[in-house]
């Protein structure tokens, strides 16, 4: 009954809108304030070999690819080389085949920076297939 | 006739209302998964790695400092219990497991090396290794 009393008084009112932008804004201080702003993570894919000792230890194949990272740098094939130059090499090499097999053998000592480096190295020649191999 | 009348002045502010807490749920909600992700190390920095886009529910993450300290959500962990929670969490879910290494741009390799044989050693082969793909720093 009172709605209808008040319908017939005044014209329909129309929104409000100072309440609600004040509001809004409120929110928007709110979270420009507190917003902090997120990492974006990668999550790089490597195979491992099997910890039991049955699968030999046979000879590298000839076609393998080895990447080797020591503390103080790197080598493909026992030839060291920079990370820029690693780099121009495994693009060279993913133009080939990026199904070809890279063995990551990796220092003990070496700090783990250097080892996401040359996976990320592989993972923008878009090469795939690799295996981590821990050395001593 | 009357309730077409009574239409245009239907009232909004409880809709909006309702609106508005629903955005801040979800504007709160929204990062929390990676909360208990965000403390003090630093990752490797990998711009060309795959982008993280879906998180298997099952994946463990194990963080290593730089001291080589091994924790999973942040309680250390010694590499015996670190193997026994691995073999138990196969036992029940598989060796389909998820691992995410997580591991400090400076930690040495060996306590990686630790992580991954003892993945290894409880049939889990699926590992991967985090890394910032940006860095919000």
């Amino acid at each position: 009954m009172a709605r209808k009393k008040r319908k017939s008084d005044m014209p329909p009112a129309e929104l409000p809108m100072t309440p609600m932008i004040d509001v809004v804004f409120q929110l928007l201080i709110y979270f420009i304030v507190t917003i902090k702003p997120v990492d974006v993570f990668a999550h790089l894919d490597v195979s491992r070999p099997q910890a039991e000792k049955t699968q030999p230890q046979t000879a590298v194949p000839p076609k393998l690819i080895r990447i080797n990272v020591f503390p103080d740098g790197f080598a493909i094939n026992e030839t060291p080389v920079t990370l820029e130059k690693l780099d121009g090499l495994l693009e060279k090499l993913a133009q080939l085949d990026t199904t070809q097999t890279i063995l990551i053998m990796c220092a003990a000592t070496s700090p783990h920076e250097k080892l996401i480096q040359v996976l990320d190295l592989c993972a923008r020649s878009r090469l795939t297939n690799l295996s981590v191999v821990s050395t001593n | 006739m009357r309730r077409r009348e009574d239409e245009p002045g239907m009232n909004m502010t409880p809709m909006i209302d309702v609106v508005f807490q629903l955005i801040i749920f979800f504007v709160i909600t929204a990062d929390l998964q990676n909360k208990d992700l965000d403390f003090a190390f630093r990752l490797a920095m990998a711009p060309h790695g795959t982008p993280v886009e879906k998180v298997n529910p099952l994946t463990i993450n194990i963080n290593v400092d730089e001291k080589g300290t091994v924790t999973i959500g942040r309680v250390p962990l010694t590499a015996a219990q670190l193997t026994a929670i691995l073999r138990a969490s196969v036992a029940q879910y598989g060796q389909r497991i998820p691992i995410v290494i997580r591991g400090d741009r400076m930690s040495r390799h060996e306590s990686v090396r630790a992580i991954m044989d003892a993945c290894t050693t409880a049939g889990l082969w699926r590992i991967k290794f985090a890394a910032y793909k940006e860095e919000a720093r």
